[in-house]
Order: C-alpha cells, then sequence, then structure tokens
C-alpha cells in the first residue's frame, strides 16, 4: 500500500490534491427501516474488512511521517444502501463484495443465514413499505504532497 | 425498488467539498461500475478510470451517459501496472475510491 501511495504521488502534479475514501473501522450496521423510522439495527455479521482497513490507515500514517503527504483534511459521513427485500440486498452485496478475496466458514455461514432470517421476520411484520439497508461509516481525506 | 446505494448524495457531497473538478485531469483508482464516477466527471476537464476487475469496467463503459463521451476513459488495469506505464506529474487530482483497502 505505501508503495501504491509512492507512485500516487508520483503521478500526481505539484499542487495536486489525493482523495481517499474507505470505510472506517467498525461493522457496517444492518438495519430496518419503515416509513423513515428505524426498526432494527444491528452490525452486519461475516464483516471480515477490519485488516484491510487497519493496513490502509497504517500506510497512511506511514506516508504522512515519512513526508510523502500531508494530511489537509478529512471528516466521515454515511454511507447507506437500501433494498427492498434481504435477498435482493444480500445478492448486490455478494456482487460488490465479490470482488474480495476472502471467504466464510460453515459456522459464520450459519450465523449469516440465522441472522438474516431474523431480518426478514422484522421486514415482514413491518409490512409494506418496508426497507432493508446497509449503513457504513466512511472517512474522507483530503492529502497534498509535500515538498 | 431496485437496490439504491447512497440515496442520500452524502458521498457526492463530502467529494465535492474536498475536491475542486473544474478544469482538472483526475485519475479515479477502483472506479468499479463508475458508481462514483458518473457523479463528478460532468465538471472535470478529463477523467480516466481503472480498476482491476473486468465486469466493473465493461458495465463502466455500457453505462457511458453520450455526454461524458470524450471526457471518461475506463480502463481495466491494476493500478501498479497503469503507474508503470504512467508519466510523472500527470493528474492534478487523485481519487482512491474505496481502494486501498
Amino acid at each position: 500500500m505505501v508503495h501504491a501511495l509512492e507512485e500516487i504521488r508520483r503521478l500526481l502534479r505539484p499542487g495536486g490534491s489525493l482523495i481517499d475514501i474507505h470505510p472506517v473501522q467498525e461493522a457496517p450496521l444492518t438495519e430496518v427501516y419503515q416509513r423513515g423510522r428505524v426498526l432494527f439495527a444491528e452490525p452486519r455479521v461475516a464483516y471480515d474488512y477490519d485488516e484491510d482497513i487497519h493496513q490502509a490507515e497504517q500506510a497512511l500514517t506511514q506516508c504522512v511521517r515519512r513526508r510523502l503527504f500531508d494530511r489537509e483534511h478529512s471528516r466521515e459521513f454515511d454511507f447507506l444502501t437500501y433494498g427492498s427485500s434481504v435477498p435482493e440486498l444480500r445478492d448486490f452485496l455478494e456482487q460488490a463484495n465479490a470482488f474480495h478475496e476472502s471467504s466464510i466458514d460453515d459456522a459464520e455461514a450459519t450465523r449469516e443465514a440465522v441472522f438474516y432470517d431474523r431480518v426478514e421476520g422484522i421486514m415482514k411484520a413491518a409490512g409494506k413499505g418496508a426497507k432493508v439497508a446497509i449503513h457504513e461509516r466512511v472517512r474522507i481525506a483530503r492529502l497534498k504532497p509535500t515538498g | 425498488m431496485p437496490v439504491q446505494v447512497d440515496p442520500e448524495n452524502n458521498e457526492t457531497r463530502a467529494l465535492f467539498e474536498m475536491a475542486e473538478f473544474a478544469g482538472r485531469q483526475v485519475l479515479e483508482i477502483g472506479c468499479g461500475d463508475g458508481r462514483l464516477t458518473w457523479r463528478y466527471a460532468a465538471k472535470a476537464a478529463q477523467v480516466t478510470a481503472i480498476d482491476p476487475y473486468a465486469a466493473g469496467i465493461t458495465k463502466a463503459r455500457l453505462n457511458l451517459p453520450t455526454e461524458l463521451r470524450g471526457r471518461v476513459e475506463f480502463y481495466h488495469r491494476a493500478f501498479d501496472d497503469f503507474a508503470e506505464a504512467s508519466e510523472p506529474s500527470a493528474y492534478d487530482l487523485m481519487i482512491l475510491s474505496w481502494s486501498l483497502c
């Protein structure tokens, strides 16, 4: 990752900027909404990006320490992905996460299935118009090459 | 209802707070299917968007709006390979789009 950031610095013009967007190091929430009201919110199970996120943060910190970049500004925002059903949202996430090489074991898969059954039950009880969402907290930062 | 990604536009708002796009040569790393690219590309002078996964790039090219043709180019390429073949100081703005981790 540090090598990639060194290459980014090489490709940036003097005075240019790097914008980094990545999720913060906490599990996203699975939420159920009905008419804007949150009926359910729990951490999504089988969340396994923590190590990647940790490494990304470390690489950025290292580049700032080495004076490759100055971190000018950063802030966090909420990033939500909504589906009208659990299978729809799970299909979408599976496609999106297909790019990640990690996989979950049988025990975790069972826990995930039980969790999503529960979410589906809550959606059914909520009735028409209920939405399920994955709620992530995301950090965006602007970095400038030094010198 | 199809899946809706960030319908509140929180990501776009944050991006526009952080970066000036007008007249800029932009490189987006990890563009996927162009989800974020579409939101800022009209403001930039030129956008190069890369991703190592073919499926996303194929989708992005298919969905490229007519008005952005000639302004946005998508490449199926890993950043290391792309960087190796690139001249220094080529971009005003680079975006790591959920791709550092």
